[in-house]
C-alpha cells in the first residue's frame, strides 16, 4: 500500500494554460453549424392565471423555427415532491416563471418572437413574504399540494408549507423551566445571495439518433439527463448529457434548469439550438441562496452551560421547492450543531411564495444559520458574562459528543481548531492601529457544515502507453478537483504521475451515476470511487506482471511507471510493458469502482422529515476576523483574515488555500455588499451588477490560512472536501466583529453601509418575527401527542 | 456598410450592423471566443479588449466606432507556443480557477503593468476595479502580478519557455 | 441591440456635420460620443429606436487645451485623457481626481466629458459635481449658433433644448484655487457614488477663505451647489471639524433621492462626512 503522504503535491493545474490564453470553449462559446437561437417568454407577474396563449403571430415571424410550451413538457420535478413544471402550467407563481420558448435563427428574431406571444392573464392575489404565506387564510400557492407525486417520505407539510424537517431530542420544556439558568432569544432576518457565476446558465441542444444530446453548464449530468426525461415525458435513456468546463457555478448548476427548453426546440426543428440567460434573467431568477427569518433561543447556566436550545427557521422556497426541501434537513447540522446542547427542539419549514424559486449556494443555508447561532452566542456570553473564546472551548463538540439528531461525532477538532486559531492570533499583531478614527473589533467563530457523500462511480482504462485514462462524471467548475485532487489520487494508487493521467469530461454515456459536483464531495465521492477503480486496475495489473516477474503479487510495487519488486529499485518492468502483456493474457486493463455512504446512525425518533439523519463527514472551520467600523457612513472594512479548516488530509494544499480565498471573499459579499430586495411587483430590484455588488479586487484581504489535517474522515486517503466551506464563516464572523466594535445588536445581513449607520443612529428598526409564534408547537404542522 | 478591423494583427471586415456591440462581433463573426459576454454593462470587465491599444469593454462598444482601429484580444498575448509573461506568472502562481474572468484581467494587467512598471498592491487592485472574479478572491492574482513588476524591474528576463 | 440598419447610425466628421445630421434627424436622433451609457439602454429599458449620430471622430472635440488663462476640454474628451492632461495642473485638482477615480479604468478609456454632462438621468455623474465647483462654462453649438452657458444653468435646460445642438467643450477658468472631490461607493470603488461632494476654496496669504463653492453631487437627481455652506466657509479659517458641524446644521438642504442602493437619507447623512474629508484633503493641499 502506497504511503499517502506521497499523493501530496501542488500539482499545477493542467487546464491553465488554454483559460488564460481564452482558448478554453466553454458551453457559451460552443457553435454548431445550423445552430438557433433560443429566448424564453417570461411572466411580468407574480401571480396570475393564465387564460390563453395565442403564438399564432409569433410562428410567423422572421426567422422562427419552433416554439416550445406546456404541452411540450407534461412532467413535474422536485425534490422531495415533484411540484415543479417546466412552464407555467395554468398559473403563474412568480415574477418570470417561463411561459413559452422560441427558437430562431438569430437571439434577435428569437426575443422578437417571444415578445409578440399574446398571452392572456387574470391576476391573482400574490404572496410575497414567508410572513404572508403563514399568514390565516393566506391563498394557496399550490392549491393541489395535495395531489404532488412524493419522491420522499417522512415529511409533514400543508398549505404553503412546502416541507417541515424538526428534530426532538431530550426535554427543552424543562430545561427553560429551570430556575438556574438565563434564557436569552434571538432574531434574525437574511436575504438572498445570487452566484454571479461569470459564465451564465447555459446549454446547446441537438437531437441525434432519437436521443437528446444536450451540452450543458451544469454540476449535475445525471440529474439534467433524469430531470429533463421526467418533464419530456421519455425514457432516461433518451438523454445524453455532455459537459464542457464550466465558468463557475457555486450550487447554481446543481439543478436541471434550462436545459428541457433547449431539448424540446432542438427536437422540434431537427437543429442544434441555444439557450443562454441574459444576465437579467440570471439576476432575477437565479436559484438564489434563500432569504430565511430565524428564532432561537436557549437556556443557560451561569457556567455557560446549553442545557436547552429551541429554534424555528422559515426558509423561503419561492414559488417551487427545489433545493430548500432538502435543506430543511441542515439546520440540524448547523444551527443545532457546533456545541453540546443538553436537549434541543429544531423546526425548520420551507415555505412557499410568489417570487423566483431560491436553490443551492456554497454552504446553503450553512451560511446564515452559523451568523445567527455565533451572533446568538455571543449575546449569551454578554448574557451571562462569559468571554466567548472561553463559552466556545467549554462546549464546542468533541469526541463521544451527541449532535443535535443524536450522532455521535468521532474526534477531538472543533477544540483543537481553536487552539490553533489561537495561535495563529497571537503570531501575527492585531491590525488596531489601521482602524485610526473608526470602530475596532474582533470575533473568532465557529462553524460546522458537511461532505454531501453519496453515490458515485469511477472507470479506468489503463492504456498501452502506460498512461491511464479516468471516466467519471465528474465535472471541473474550477475548483480544481477533476484537474489536480483525482488525478492526484488516481496517480498515486497506480504509482504513475499524475500528468499520466488522463481525465475524461463528464458524459452520462460513458460515465456511470454521480450525484453531481457540490457539496464538497468531488474529492470524497468521485475521489473514493476513482480510488476503487485504480485499486482494481492495481490488482489486475499486478496478477499479470505477478506472472511475468516470477513474483508474488504482494511483494510488487507500482512506483515511477514502472512494477518493481519493492525491495529491488530498477527492477521489473515499465506499466505499459506489462499492459501490453496483459493485452495477450487477460485482455485490456480496466477497472471500476464504486462508492456510497455509509451513513452514520442519528438517535432514533429524534428527527422527522430529514434527508440526512446524521452526517457522515463533518467539515469543522475556525474564523477570525478583524474590522473597523465607521461611525459616519456605516462602512465596515475587513482589517484581517484567517482560517482554520478541516481538510482531512491536504491532497493540494496550494489548491485549497486557493478556494479559501475565494470562499472567503464570497462569504465578505454576503456579509457586506450583496443585496437583494423584491418589489411589490414581486420582481427582484437588483437586476444587474451595477446594482448588486460583488466583492473587487480592492474589497477583500489575504486569508491567513492554517489547514487543519488528522480530524476521523472516510474519504480516500483521509481527505474531506475543502471547496464549499469556507464561505460559511465569514459572515458570523464579520458579523460578530461588527457588534464587538459598535456594542450594536447585528441581526441581519447584509452590513450594507446604509444598514450599518441606520444601526449606529438607532433608526433600524428592532427585527422581532412575529409570525415565529413563542410556543415551539405552535411552529409546526407534527402534533406534539403524535411524537 | 462594412467595417474595416484590424484584430490581433489581420486586417478584418465586418458586416455586422454598426450598433452590434464589439464582443459579439470578436465571438461571433471572427470567432474569437477568449473575450466573454458576462454583464453587458461595463462593469464586470470580461470583455475587456485593447482599442488603439487602450483597454475598454467590448461591450459597450458599437462596432461602428471601432471601424479603422486596431482591436487586441487575449488571443493576441502569447506568441505560438509560448505563454506571455504575464501568463507565465499566473500559471506559476496557480491563480486559474474557472478561468472566465482571465482574458479580460489578462488585457487590463498586461496594459497596466506596461504603464506602471512598479505598483503596489493597493494600485494593481485599483487597476482591476473593472474585472470581476467570483471564483478566486484575487489576492494570488495579485501575488503573480507583483512577482511579475518585481522581477522586471530588478532585470530580470522571462525566455519563451518560462524560465528567468 | 435591437436590428438596425445604417441609417441609424452616422459617423459625423465634422461639426457642421454633426450638427446637420441632428437637425435631420429630430427628436429620435442623439449624439454618440463614448457609448457607454446609451450602449446600457436596453438593461435600462428604453426606446431602442433611436438614430446616433457618432461625434467621437470629430478631432477638434477630442482636444485639451492648456492656456494661460483657461482650460479647454473638447467635449469627446475621455475621463482617462482628462485625468492625465489635468495631472499637473494642481487648481483644477477636483476635475483631474473626478475623472481619474469615476467607474472602472476601461470604462474611463471610452467615457467622454460630454456623455457625462449630457446624460441627464444620470445622477451620480462625477465630472458634473467637479466641474461645477471650479465655475465650469459650456461652449454648445445651437441652430442660432454658438452660445456660452454655465453648466448650472445648462442642468436646467439640457432636456428642453431644440434638436439640432451639440456640446462642443468645456471651459474652465484658471484660478489660483485648492479643490477636491470626495466621493463615497458603498465598496471600496466601482461603484456609482451614493454622495459626491467637491469643493474649492480660494485662501488668502493668511488662510481666511475668500470664496468657495460646495457642490453636492448624487444626493438629488441633479448636481447643485451648497450655497448655505458656502456663505458660512467664506471668511473663516479652514477647519474641518467645524465644517462638518455647518455641513451637519444644514443637511436638511438637500433632500436626497432614493435608489435601490441607498435610501435618501443615507446620502444626506454622509455629506457631513464627505465635507469633513473635502475640508481636510483641501488643508493639507499646497
Amino acid at each position: 500500500m502506497a504511503n499517502p503522504e506521497n499523493a501530496v503535491m501542488n500539482l499545477p493545474r493542467r487546464d491553465a494554460s488554454d483559460k488564460l490564453q481564452g482558448r478554453t470553449r466553454y458551453t457559451v462559446d460552443r457553435m454548431l453549424p445550423r445552430m438557433l437561437h433560443a429566448a424564453v417568454l417570461r411572466s411580468e407577474v407574480a401571480s396570475a392565471r393564465i387564460l390563453k396563449i395565442d403564438i399564432t403571430r409569433a410562428r410567423q415571424m422572421p426567422g422562427v423555427r419552433a416554439i416550445a410550451l406546456a404541452e411540450d413538457a407534461p412532467g413535474m420535478h422536485g425534490i422531495g415532491i415533484a411540484d415543479h413544471p417546466l412552464f407555467a402550467s395554468g398559473v403563474i407563481r412568480f415574477h418570470g416563471e417561463q411561459i413559452a420558448a422560441v427558437a430562431a435563427d438569430t437571439y434577435q428574431q428569437a426575443q422578437a418572437a417571444a415578445r409578440a406571444i399574446e398571452v392572456e392573464l387574470e391576476p391573482l392575489p400574490a404572496v410575497l413574504t414567508m410572513a404572508d404565506a403563514l399568514a390565516p387564510g393566506a391563498p394557496l400557492i399550490h392549491p393541489d399540494w395535495n395531489n404532488y407525486e412524493i419522491l420522499f417520505e417522512g415529511a409533514a407539510r400543508g398549505g404553503n408549507i412546502a416541507w417541515e424537517a424538526t428534530v426532538i431530542r431530550g426535554d427543552t420544556d424543562a430545561a427553560f423551566a429551570r430556575d438556574d439558568v438565563v434564557v436569552v432569544e434571538s432574531c434574525f432576518r437574511v436575504g438572498r445571495q445570487n452566484h454571479v457565476s461569470l459564465e451564465a446558465r447555459a446549454v446547446v441542444a441537438s437531437y441525434e439518433d432519437g436521443r437528446y444530446h444536450i451540452e450543458t453548464s451544469t454540476q449535475v449530468p445525471w440529474t439534467v439527463r433524469n430531470m429533463t426525461a421526467k418533464l419530456l415525458g421519455v425514457a432516461a435513456s433518451r438523454v445524453r448529457v455532455t459537459v464542457p468546463p464550466v465558468g463557475g457555478a457555486f450550487g447554481q448548476k446543481f439543478d436541471c434548469t434550462l436545459e428541457p427548453y433547449a431539448a424540446i426546440l432542438a427536437r422540434k426543428t431537427g437543429q442544434p439550438v441555444r439557450l443562454v440567460y441574459s444576465r437579467q434573467e440570471e439576476m432575477l431568477t437565479c436559484l438564489c441562496r434563500e432569504n430565511a427569518d430565524i428564532k432561537i433561543r436557549s437556556a443557560v447556566t451561569s457556567n455557560g452551560e446549553i442545557v436547552g436550545r429551541e429554534a424555528v427557521v422559515l426558509m423561503d422556497c419561492g414559488a417551487y421547492g427545489g433545493e430548500q426541501i432538502f435543506l430543511t434537513t441542515m439546520t440540524a447540522h448547523t444551527l443545532g450543531g457546533n456545541y453540546r446542547l443538553g436537549s434541543v427542539k429544531l423546526a425548520s419549514r420551507a415555505i412557499y411564495t410568489n417570487t423566483a424559486p431560491n436553490g443551492a449556494f456554497r454552504a446553503c443555508n450553512g451560511v446564515y444559520n452559523t451568523f445567527a447561532l455565533e451572533c446568538h452566542t455571543d449575546e449569551i456570553c454578554q448574557a451571562i458574562g462569559m468571554d466567548p473564546l472561553e463559552f466556545k472551548r467549554l462546549n464546542v463538540l468533541g469526541d463521544g459528543d451527541l449532535g443535535a439528531t443524536g450522532q455521535v461525532f468521532e474526534g477531538d477538532v472543533l477544540g483543537p481548531m481553536l487552539e490553533r486559531m489561537a495561535r495563529l492570533r497571537e503570531a501575527s499583531p492585531d491590525k488596531k492601529h489601521l482602524a485610526g478614527e473608526r470602530l475596532y473589533g474582533r470575533a473568532t467563530v465557529v462553524g460546522t457544515w458537511f461532505i454531501f457523500v453519496g453515490p458515485s462511480t469511477a472507470t479506468i482504462n489503463l492504456n498501452p502507453d502506460g498512461s491511464a485514462t479516468l471516466v467519471t462524471a465528474g465535472v471541473e467548475l474550477g475548483q480544481g478537483t477533476m484537474v489536480q485532487a483525482l488525478p492526484q489520487i488516481v496517480a498515486h494508487e497506480l504509482g504513475i504521475h499524475p500528468d499520466q493521467v488522463i481525465v475524461r469530461s463528464a458524459d452520462t454515456d460513458a460515465a456511470g451515476f454521480d450525484l453531481g459536483v457540490g457539496g464538497g464531495r468531488t474529492t470524497v465521492s468521485v475521489g473514493a470511487a476513482s480510488r476503487a477503480a485504480a485499486t482494481d486496475v492495481r490488482n489486475k495489473i499486478l496478477t499479470v506482471a505477478s506472472e511475468l516477474l516470477q513474483t508474488p503479487p504482494e511483494k510488487l510495487v507500482l512506483r515511477n511507471g514502472r512494477i518493481e519488486i519493492a525491495t529491488i529499485a530498477g527492477s521489473g518492468m515499465t506499466i505499459a510493458q506489462v499492459v501490453q502483456r496483459a493485452h495477450a493474457v487477460i485482455g485490456p486493463v480496466v477497472g471500476s469502482g464504486s462508492f456510497t455512504n455509509p451513513g452514520v446512525t442519528a438517535m432514533s425518533g429524534c428527527a422527522a422529515g430529514h434527508f440526512i439523519d446524521a452526517i457522515d463527514i463533518p467539515v469543522f472551520n475556525v474564523h477570525d476576523c478583524e474590522v473597523a467600523v465607521d461611525k459616519e457612513t456605516g462602512h465596515v472594512e475587513v482589517l484581517s483574515y484567517k482560517v482554520v479548516q478541516d481538510v482531512g488530509r491536504a491532497l493540494n494544499p496550494r489548491a485549497i488555500y486557493g478556494q479559501i480565498q475565494g470562499g472567503v471573499t464570497q462569504g465578505l459579499g454576503y456579509a457586506l455588499h450583496e443585496e437583494l430586495t423584491i418589489g411589490q411587483d414581486g420582481c427582484i430590484r437588483q437586476n444587474s451588477l451595477e446594482t448588486y455588488r460583488v466583492p473587487l479586487a480592492l474589497d477583500t484581504v489575504p486569508v491567513e490560512i492554517d489547514l487543519y489535517e488528522g480530524a476521523p474522515s472516510i474519504g480516500p486517503l483521509g481527505v474531506k472536501g475543502a471547496g464549499e466551506v469556507p464561505i460559511m464563516n465569514p459572515p458570523a464572523a464579520i458579523a460578530c466583529a461588527v457588534a464587538n466594535a459598535t456594542g450594536l445588536r447585528i441581526q441581519q445581513m447584509p452590513l450594507t453601509p446604509p444598514r450599518v449607520l441606520g444601526l449606529l443612529m438607532g433608526n433600524e428598526s428592532v427585527v422581532e418575527l412575529p409570525h415565529i409564534a413563542d410556543n415551539w408547537w405552535d411552529n409546526v404542522l407534527m402534533n406534539p401527542a403524535h411524537r | 456598410m462594412s467595417l474595416h478591423l484590424n484584430i490581433n494583427g489581420d486586417d478584418r471586415l465586418s458586416v455586422k450592423d454598426p450598433l452590434t456591440p464589439l464582443v459579439d462581433v470578436l465571438r461571433d463573426e471572427f470567432f474569437l471566443t477568449g473575450a466573454k459576454v458576462v454583464c453587458r454593462e461595463g462593469f464586470c470587465g470580461a470583455c475587456t479588449v485593447l482599442l488603439d491599444g487602450r483597454p475598454v469593454m467590448s461591450c459597450l462598444i458599437p462596432v461602428g466606432l471601432a471601424d479603422g482601429c486596431t482591436v487586441r484580444t487575449v488571443e493576441s498575448l502569447a506568441s505560438v507556443g509560448a505563454l506571455s509573461p504575464l501568463q507565465q506568472a499566473m500559471e506559476q502562481h496557480d491563480a486559474v480557477q474557472c478561468g472566465m474572468c482571465f482574458p479580460g484581467m489578462m488585457i487590463s494587467l498586461t496594459h497596466f503593468l506596461e504603464h506602471t512598471p512598479n505598483p503596489n498592491r493597493d494600485q494593481l487592485k485599483s487597476a482591476l476595479t473593472g474585472n470581476i472574479c467570483r471564483c478566486t478572491g484575487y489576492e494570488r492574482i495579485i501575488d503573480a502580478a507583483l512577482s511579475l513588476a518585481a522581477e522586471r524591474s530588478s532585470g530580470v528576463q522571462r525566455d519563451d519557455h518560462g524560465k528567468s | 441591440m435591437p436590428m438596425t440598419d445604417d441609417r441609424r447610425f452616422y459617423v459625423a466628421r465634422s461639426l457642421p456635420d454633426a450638427l446637420a445630421a441632428l437637425v435631420d434627424g429630430g427628436q429620435a436622433a442623439v449624439p454618440l460620443a463614448g457609448a457607454t451609457w446609451i450602449m446600457r439602454a436596453p438593461i435600462r429599458q428604453e426606446r431602442q429606436d433611436l438614430s446616433y449620430v457618432a461625434i467621437s471622430r470629430i478631432d477638434e472635440l477630442r482636444n485639451v487645451e492648456i492656456l494661460d488663462h483657461e482650460i479647454r476640454i473638447g467635449a469627446c474628451v475621455t475621463h482617462a485623457e482628462l485625468a492625465t492632461s489635468l495631472a499637473f495642473l494642481p487648481e483644477c485638482r477636483a476635475i483631474g481626481q473626478a475623472a481619474g477615480g469615476s467607474a472602472n479604468p476601461a470604462v474611463r478609456q471610452v467615457a467622454t466629458i460630454g456623455g457625462n454632462l449630457c446624460a441627464s438621468k444620470f445622477a451620480a455623474a462625477d465630472l458634473v459635481p467637479a466641474l461645477m465647483c471650479l465655475q465650469a462654462e459650456l461652449d454648445l453649438e445651437t441652430p442660432r449658433g454658438p452660445e456660452r452657458i454655465s453648466l448650472e444653468q445648462f442642468l436646467q435646460v439640457r432636456t428642453s433644448m431644440e434638436p439640432g445642438w451639440l456640446l462642443r467643450r468645456v471651459v474652465v477658468t484658471r484660478a489660483a484655487c485648492r479643490s477636491v472631490h470626495v466621493r463615497l461607493p458603498l465598496r471600496k470603488a466601482g461603484d456609482y457614488p451614493v454622495a459626491i461632494v467637491s469643493m474649492a476654496a480660494v485662501l488668502s496669504t493668511s488662510g481666511l477663505v475668500t470664496s468657495a463653492r460646495v457642490v453636492v453631487g448624487s444626493v438629488e437627481p441633479a448636481a447643485r451647489r451648497w450655497k448655505r455652506l458656502e456663505a458660512d466657509l467664506t471668511g473663516c479659517t479652514l477647519d474641518a471639524a467645524s465644517a462638518a458641524e455647518k455641513a451637519e446644521k444644514y443637511s436638511e438642504d438637500f433632500r436626497g433621492r432614493d435608489g435601490i442602493e441607498a435610501p435618501g437619507w443615507y446620502r444626506v447623512k454622509v455629506l457631513t462626512s464627505l465635507v469633513r474629508r473635502a475640508v481636510q484633503a483641501i488643508q493639507q493641499e499646497s
